[in-house]
C-alpha cells in the first residue's frame, strides 16, 4: 500500500503527457471529424527529431522543443495538403486507410532510416535525476514533462478560445459551410488544425524522449493511448482530453503497478472498449 | 441447384473479364510444370494464400465497407488450432481444419457480435486493439509455443492425411483449389441476398434498415465469412511451412498487409482482391529477396503504403476502379 | 380494429417533449395527412412509429400487435414501408439493384426479386433509370427510386416523410397523381408527412394537425382548412385575429 500515494503521483503527471497526446487527435478530429492514424507517428517523429538533435549537436534535449514542434508542424499540415484534402471527397474506408496509409509509411521509413533498434538518450538536464520527498520518489524527466506538458496543454487551449484563430478554427469545427460564409478560410483552418496536431505531438514526442526509449514502432502503442483517451474523454472534447488523460495515467500505471507490466496497455484497450460500447459520447462529449 | 448454377454462371460479366479468369485458371494450372524455380513457386504458393485472405476480407472490407483489421487473429486461431491438434494428438490436417475454421468462425461471431454495434473509425480502432491483445496474449502463452512458435513433426515419408508432401506442387494445387473456391463463392455471393444486402448497408446503412435489413445481423453474417476464408488460409500454411509463431500468423501487419492488398486493387469488387495480391506479392518477395543482403527493412511496406495512400486520395476504388474508369470512356 | 393506433404517446428529449400525449388510429385503407409547422413533432412522431426512436411512454399498435420500440427493420417486417425526405445513398448500387434489396425483404430468391423490382419500376415509372446510379439523377426522380424500393417490401402502411419538398409545382402534381394510382394498384394505407399544407389537401381523406408536440385538431381537410388553432399554429396569433376581425375565412 505504501507504493500507492507515488505510484497515483508518477501516474498523474504521465498522464498530463497523454493528455497533450490526445489534444493533438481531438483537435483534428473535432474540427474535421476524421481519425488520424498518424497520430502516434507524428509522435514518434517528434521522438526522433528531439533525439537526433539532441546527440547530433549535443545540445540539452528540452531546447530541441521548439525543433521537434516546428517539425511536427510541418508534417501535420503537409499531410493534410498533400493527403487529407483529397481523402475528405472519398468514402469512409478511403479516409480510414488512407491515414492508415500514412502511418504505415511514416513507421516503416522510420525502420529504415533508423533500424529497428531501441535508443535512449544519456544526457540531459533531467535525465536519470530525481527528487525524494519522504516515502515519495519522483523522477525528474517526469516532473518536467508533466509541467511542460500543463504548459503546452494551456497555450493551446489559450490559442484556441482566446484568440481570433482560435475563433475562426472553431467556426470551422461548428459548420464549415457557415464558416466560409463568414469569410473564415475554412481550407487553410482544416490545414492548421492539422499543423496544431501535429506541433502537439511533436512537443509531446521531444517530452517523451527524456525518460522514454526511441523506436520505429512506438506510434501505434501512443496511438491507441490517444484513441482510448480521446474516447474517454469525447471526441472532440479539449476539457475531457485533459482530464481523460490524466485517467488514462492512472489505469495505465496503476495497472502496471498491480496488475503485472505486461498487460498495462491490454487495459487501455479495454479502456477503450468499454467507453465506446457503453458510453460512446465519452465522458464530456455530446 | 440454383445456388450453384449462380455460382458457376459467370454469364453476366463482360467478355474480357471472362478472357481474364481463364487466362488466370490457364496461368495457374500449367505455373508449376513451366517453372522450375522453387522460390517462385514459393511466392506463386504465398499469392494464392493472399488471394484467398483478400477474397475474404473484400468481404467485410470491401461489399461491408467496414475496415476490419484483424484478419489475422481468424488465420493464427486457426493456424493454430491446426497445428497444436497434429502436435499433441496427432490428428490429421483433414480433421483438424474443420476444427480450425469453426474455432476462427467462432471467434469472428462473438467479436462481431459485439463489435458491430460500433461504426467506422470506432469499429476499426476496436478491430485494432483487440488484435494487439490476441497478439500480445500468443507472444506471452507458453502452453501454446509463446514466442518461439509451434513447429509440425514431419512424417517419414510424404502422407496425404497430414498434407506432407516432397514436391511443392501439390500444395500448389491444393492452394489453387482453395482459390477456385472462393472466387466461385464470390461469384455466388455478389449476386445473393446477402451481398445485396450487405451492399445496401454500405451505402446507407438507415435507409437499408428501412427496408427490413437487419444490419447489424447482416454484418455479423459477413464477418463469420470472412473468418472462414481467414480459417482456410491460417490451416493451409500451417501444413505448407510447417512451422508457425505468432509473428507470422498472429500480428497486426498481416491484417494491415492483406486489408492494403485489397485496398489497392479494388475494395468491393470481384477481381480486386486477386490483382491486389498479384501485384503486391511479387512486389514483396522480389524486392525482398533483392534488398535483403543489404540489411534494409520495411521498403515494402512503404511502398505499400504510398500506394494506398495515393489510391485512396485519388481513386478509393483501387485499380480495379482505374480500369473500369478506362473502360467507361470507350 | 383500426391498422395503427398510437395511444397516448410521449416522446421528450431532455426534457422538452417532442411529443406530448399524441393518440391517433388509421384504418386500413385510409390515406391521412400529418401536418404542423417546423418543430410540431411531426418527424418525431414518424420516427417512433417506424422505430428509430423509443417513446418514452405510451403504445404503437399496428395489426393489434405492440410494435413499441421495434426497430426499424422489424417494424418493416411487419408491414410499415416509409420513404426518406431526403435520401443520400452513396456507394454503386444501381436504382435497380437498390429496389431489388427492397425485394429481397421478401424472397431470397434472386430471379423473383429482379421480377418484382421491375415490376414496381414500371409503377412508378422508373423503367428508364434501371441501371442509373441514385446520385446521377434529379430529385424527383430520386423521390421515386425511394418509393419504389419502400413499395418494393410489400408495406401494408407507406409512410411517406415529406414526399413533396425539393419538387416544383408540376412535379408535386405527377407525384400526387403517382401516389394515388399506388393507392389504388397496391390497395395501400397512405400516411403523409407535410408541413406544406397545399400538398396533402387535396389528396387525403381525413388530417391530422400537430403544433407544440401535441395533437390539436384531427378531420376532413376542408375543415382543417377553416380550423381556427390550426390556422393560429401556422400563421401565428396576429393573421388569425386579423381574420376574425374581418369576419371572413
Amino acid at each position: 500500500m505504501e507504493m500507492l500515494v507515488p505510484t497515483i503521483i508518477s501516474a498523474l503527471l504521465m498522464g498530463m503527457l497523454f493528455a497533450l497526446v490526445a489534444l493533438g487527435l481531438a483537435i483534428i478530429f473535432g474540427v474535421m471529424n476524421i481519425v488520424n492514424f498518424a497520430h502516434g507517428e507524428f509522435l514518434m517523429v517528434g521522438m526522433y527529431t528531439a533525439f537526433l538533435t539532441a546527440t547530433v549537436f549535443s545540445i540539452e534535449p528540452l531546447l530541441t522543443l521548439p525543433i521537434a514542434a516546428m517539425v511536427g508542424f510541418l508534417l501535420g499540415i503537409a499531410s493534410y495538403y498533400f493527403l487529407v484534402r483529397y481523402l475528405l471527397k472519398g468514402p469512409m474506408l478511403a479516409q480510414l486507410l488512407g491515414t492508415f496509409g500514412l502511418m504505415i509509411f511514416l513507421r516503416y521509413l522510420a525502420m529504415c532510416i533508423f533500424g529497428p533498434d531501441y535508443k535512449t538518450l544519456e544526457q540531459g538536464v533531467l535525465i536519470g535525476k530525481s527528487i525524494k520527498w519522504g516515502s515519495v520518489v519522483l523522477s525528474y524527466p517526469r516532473l518536467g514533462t508533466a509541467v511542460l506538458s500543463l504548459i503546452a496543454f494551456g497555450i493551446i487551449y489559450w490559442l484556441i478560445n482566446r484568440t481570433r484563430l482560435g475563433k475562426a478554427l472553431q467556426a470551422t469545427a461548428l459548420d464549415v459551410e457557415a464558416a466560409s460564409y463568414m469569410g473564415i478560410d475554412t481550407e487553410r483552418m482544416r490545414g492548421l488544425a492539422w499543423g496544431l496536431g501535429g506541433a502537439t505531438m511533436g512537443i509531446a514526442g521531444a517530452l517523451l524522449t527524456n525518460f522514454y526509449y526511441v523506436f520505429p514502432t512506438i506510434g501505434i502503442l501512443f496511438c491507441m493511448i490517444a484513441f482510448a483517451t480521446v474516447a474517454l474523454g469525447g471526441f472532440g472534447s479539449i476539457k475531457g482530453a485533459f482530464i481523460a488523460g490524466l485517467i488514462m495515467g492512472l489505469i495505465i500505471d496503476l495497472g502496471g503497478t498491480y496488475i503485472g507490466p505486461h498487460h498495462k496497455f491490454a487495459l487501455v484497450y479495454l479502456t477503450y472498449f468499454l467507453v465506446v460500447v457503453f458510453r460512446p459520447q465519452g465522458l464530456f462529449g455530446w | 441447384m440454383r445456388t450453384l448454377r449462380d455460382a458457376f454462371s459467370f454469364g453476366d460479366l463482360p467478355l474480357v473479364e471472362r478472357i481474364g479468369f481463364a487466362i488466370f485458371i490457364m496461368f495457374c494450372t500449367l505455373f508449376p510444370w513451366v517453372t522450375k524455380g522453387s522460390f517462385d513457386q514459393a511466392v506463386m504458393i504465398q499469392f494464392l494464400i493472399f488471394c484467398l485472405y483478400g477474397l475474404g476480407w473484400n468481404l467485410i472490407g470491401g461489399y461491408g465497407g467496414q475496415v476490419a483489421l484483424g484478419q489475422a487473429k481468424n488465420v493464427g486461431m486457426s493456424a493454430y488450432t491446426v497445428a497444436l491438434l497434429m502436435v499433441w494428438w496427432d490428428i490429421p490436417f483433414w480433421l483438424s481444419t474443420p476444427l480450425g475454421v469453426v474455432v476462427a468462425t467462432i471467434e469472428s461471431f462473438v467479436l462481431g457480435y459485439f463489435l458491430f454495434r460500433l461504426r467506422g473509425h470506432y469499429f476499426a480502432i476496436a478491430t485494432i486493439a483487440v488484435s494487439l491483445v490476441w497478439q500480445q496474449l500468443f507472444i506471452n502463452w507458453d502452453l501454446i509455443g509463446g514466442a518461439r512458435g509451434v513447429e509440425l513433426p514431419l512424417k517419414e515419408t510424404p502422407n496425404f492425411l497430414y498434407m506432407q508432401f516432397a514436391s511443392p506442387i501439390y500444395y500448389h494445387y491444393f492452394a489453387f483449389l482453395l482459390v477456385l473456391a472462393a472466387i466461385l463463392y464470390m461469384n455466388w455471393f455478389r449476386k445473393s441476398r446477402l451481398g445485396y444486402q450487405l451492399r445496401s448497408i454500405t451505402s446507407n446503412e438507415e435507409v437499408a434498415e428501412s427496408l427490413g435489413i437487419n444490419a447489424h445481423w447482416v454484418k455479423v453474417k459477413a464477418y463469420c465469412i470472412t473468418g472462414v476464408f481467414a480459417g482456410m488460409g491460417g490451416a493451409f500454411y500451417t501444413v505448407y511451412y510447417n512451422y508457425i509463431d505468432p509473428f507470422s500468423v498472429m500480428h497486426l501487419e498481416l491484417s494491415v498487409m492483406i486489408a492494403l492488398m485489397t485496398m489497392i486493387g479494388g475494395a468491393g469488387s470481384m477481381w480486386g482482391p486477386i490483382i491486389g495480391a498479384m501485384i503486391l506479392i511479387p512486389l514483396d518477395r522480389y524486392l525482398g529477396a533483392w534488398l535483403g543482403g543489404s540489411g534494409i527493412i520495411g521498403v515494402d511496406f512503404m511502398i505499400y503504403a504510398l500506394m494506398v495512400m495515393i489510391i485512396s486520395a485519388y481513386e478509393p476504388k483501387g485499380i480495379w476502379g482505374i480500369i473500369e474508369k478506362v473502360r467507361a470512356r470507350r | 380494429m383500426p391498422l395503427l393506433e398510437i395511444i397516448d404517446l410521449t416522446k421528450d428529449f431532455g426534457g422538452v417533449a417532442a411529443n406530448n400525449h399524441i393518440s391517433l388510429e388509421i384504418e386500413r385503407g385510409e390515406i391521412i395527412g400529418l401536418i404542423g409547422p417546423n418543430g410540431a413533432g411531426k418527424t418525431t412522431l414518424f420516427n417512433c412509429i417506424v422505430g428509430y426512436h423509443k417513446p418514452n411512454q405510451g403504445a404503437i399498435r399496428f395489426k393489434g400487435k405492440d410494435i413499441t420500440g421495434l426497430k426499424p427493420f422489424q417494424t418493416n417486417r411487419e408491414g410499415i414501408g416509409r420513404t426518406f425526405q431526403i435520401m443520400s445513398i452513396s456507394g454503386d448500387l444501381t436504382v435497380l439493384e437498390n429496389v431489388m434489396v427492397g425485394s429481397f425483404c421478401k424472397t431470397s430468391d434472386r430471379r423473383t426479386a429482379r421480377q418484382e423490382a421491375s415490376e414496381i419500376m414500371n409503377l412508378t415509372g422508373l423503367e428508364q433509370d434501371a441501371e442509373a446510379r441514385l446520385t446521377e439523377l434529379p430529385v424527383a426522380t430520386q423521390k421515386r427510386v425511394g418509393l419504389a424500393m419502400a413499395l418494393a417490401t410489400k408495406p401494408e402502411l407507406l409512410m411517406l416523410d415529406e414526399v413533396a419538398s425539393g419538387l416544383n409545382p408540376r412535379e408535386t402534381e405527377e407525384m400526387v397523381a403517382l401516389l394515388k394510382n399506388i393507392y389504388v394498384v397496391k390497395g395501400l394505407t397512405l400516411f403523409l408527412t407535410e408541413h406544406v399544407m397545399e400538398v396533402v389537401m387535396p389528396i387525403s381523406q381525413r388530417i391530422i394537425v400537430l403544433d407544440g408536440g401535441q395533437k390539436i385538431a384531427e378531420g376532413r381537410p376542408q375543415d382543417i382548412a377553416n380550423n381556427e388553432r390550426v390556422i393560429r399554429a401556422y400563421l401565428g396569433e396576429k393573421y388569425a385575429k386579423g381574420r376574425r376581425d374581418r369576419g371572413s375565412i
